[in-house]
């Protein structure tokens, strides 16, 4: 089923996962069957990039620093920059964590921003680049055989796991399971639960102050994915908009378009590492209020 | 855009970096920055120490200096009175001595004078009696007139 290659279609291939789920006749990534694979599905490409960038990310910390170090030497190279991301990090979380003892946050705010930063930086790599390359491989590899691949246009691929709600709400969502956690060890789970009901009317308005801290409650790990989602998702957006300047217009539209394109993207470097950096703040802040003991 | 399980796989997946980065890549990291940190305080440290000590021993080595001087300005000023006392001491006892000298000098001259003049005495004396014994034969003996010769010699 070969469609035609139209404006719109462009840009909803663009932004369409490679869903892979459980239907009735079994396992299949035919984008055609995502409705009937419900909740069970996987974005393989969102994942397969977050896994990468991830595993890049590990990989490089632990090659970059030579094997056997010791503080007498002088950091060179790479080290120097390992190490200085590691003193920025440091920096952040002992702003906002003070004397707070805990050794996961620190590597916690690592982890979130270099990944992170990496899966924006996606983003800056051209919008057809790896979807057509992608699409090549799938269909020279699995061909005919499989019969979603129809041809390699036809293969969705999404770079950028940043621009999936379900990586961003996916990583809010872990940071707001450890947020659970430190606030049920570190205060009790008296203390924690009194913060959720006896605030701000007393212990008269139990019902009233547990939906209002409630709402509050579950706004903070939602605001943390959706911003970075809605930051990413609008810089893809515009790509997106831009790449059609070139192909679907003419040509003095198409070189105003180069022109955009290298605008939009010395622009959206500044947002990658913003983004990277917000969300890595508000994980060690919303850490931070899980550390609080005090009444406020 | 569906939220589906991917969301779940995510937040596994990003539990399982977060922990092997807090498991073995961060502290190796960090602990070997820390130790650096502290080799360059305790050098800084260190240093601040030496240069204080530099002062010390300079200070130290410019108080021994002037008591040494302090000392030998001493010791030369005892050593020039010792020696203008010695060269005094030399002077007087040379002038007693020479006085000395004289004296017995003198002494012995008076002495000698004393003794050439009895011996004169006696000569003359002797040979006064030889003569006048030859004069007068045997009359006069040296013993009969002893004391006459003896008045004689006194007189002379």
């Amino acid at each position: 089923m070969a469609k035609e290659l139209t404006t719109e279609s462009y840009i909803e291939h663009h932004l369409t996962n490679l869903t892979c789920g459980k239907t009735s006749a079994g396992w299949t990534c035919d984008p055609y069957k995502v409705e009937q694979m419900g909740f069970w599905a996987f974005h393989v490409d969102s994942l397969f990039w977050s896994i990468f960038l991830g595993g890049l990310f590990i990989l490089f910390f632990k090659i970059a620093m030579p094997k056997k170090i010791d503080a007498a030497s002088a950091p060179t190279g790479a080290q120097n920059f390992i190490e200085m991301s590691i003193e920025f990090v440091e920096d952040n979380v002992q702003s906002l964590f003070g004397s707070v003892k805990n050794t996961l946050i620190a590597p916690l705010a690592l982890t979130v921003f270099v990944w992170i930063l990496l899966m924006n930086l996606m983003d800056l790599v051209p919008v057809d680049f790896l979807p057509v390359l992608a699409g090549h491989i799938a269909y020279a590899v699995a061909g005919e055989g499989v019969e979603w691949i129809k041809n390699p246009e036809s293969f969705y691929f999404k770079v950028v796991p940043t621009t999936d709600p379900n990586i961003t709400l996916g990583m809010a969502f872990a940071v707001f399971v450890l947020t659970i956690y430190y606030s049920i060890t570190v205060k009790g789970l008296r203390a924690f639960i009194a913060e959720l009901t006896l605030h701000p009317f007393g212990k008269w308005l139990i019902p009233v102050n547990f939906v209002l801290e409630m709402v509050n409650f579950i706004a903070k790990p939602i605001s943390l994915g959706l911003r970075l989602f809605g930051n990413l998702y609008a810089g893809e957006m515009i790509f997106i908009l831009i790449a059609l300047m070139l192909f679907f217009s003419s040509i003095p539209i198409g070189i105003l378009g180069f022109g955009l394109h290298l605008v939009w993207a010395l622009f959206h470097i500044l947002i990658v590492a913003l983004q990277a950096f917000i969300f890595m703040a508000l994980t060690i802040a919303y850490l931070a209020m899980a550390h609080e003991t005090e009444e406020h | 855009m569906n939220i589906n399980a991917t969301l779940l796989a995510q937040a596994v997946v990003m539990i399982v970096f977060v922990a092997i980065c807090w498991r073995y890549i961060y502290p190796p990291i960090l602990s070997v920055m820390q130790e650096r940190e502290k080799r360059i305080s305790d050098g800084l440290e260190a240093a601040k120490k030496a240069d204080d000590s530099l002062e010390e021993a300079k200070l130290a080595f410019d108080k021994e200096l002037n008591q040494a001087k302090a000392e030998a300005a001493d010791i030369l000023e005892k050593a020039n009175t010792r020696a203008s006392q010695i060269v005094s001491d030399a002077s007087l006892k040379a002038e007693a001595e020479a006085e000395k000298i004289m004296v017995s000098a003198s002494t012995s001259i008076e002495n000698e004078t004393n003794k050439a003049k009895e011996e004169l005495r006696q000569q003359m004396s002797d040979i006064i009696i030889d003569t006048t014994q030859k004069i007068l034969g045997d009359e006069i003996s040296k013993e009969k007139h002893e004391d006459i010769l003896k008045k004689a010699a006194e007189e002379l």
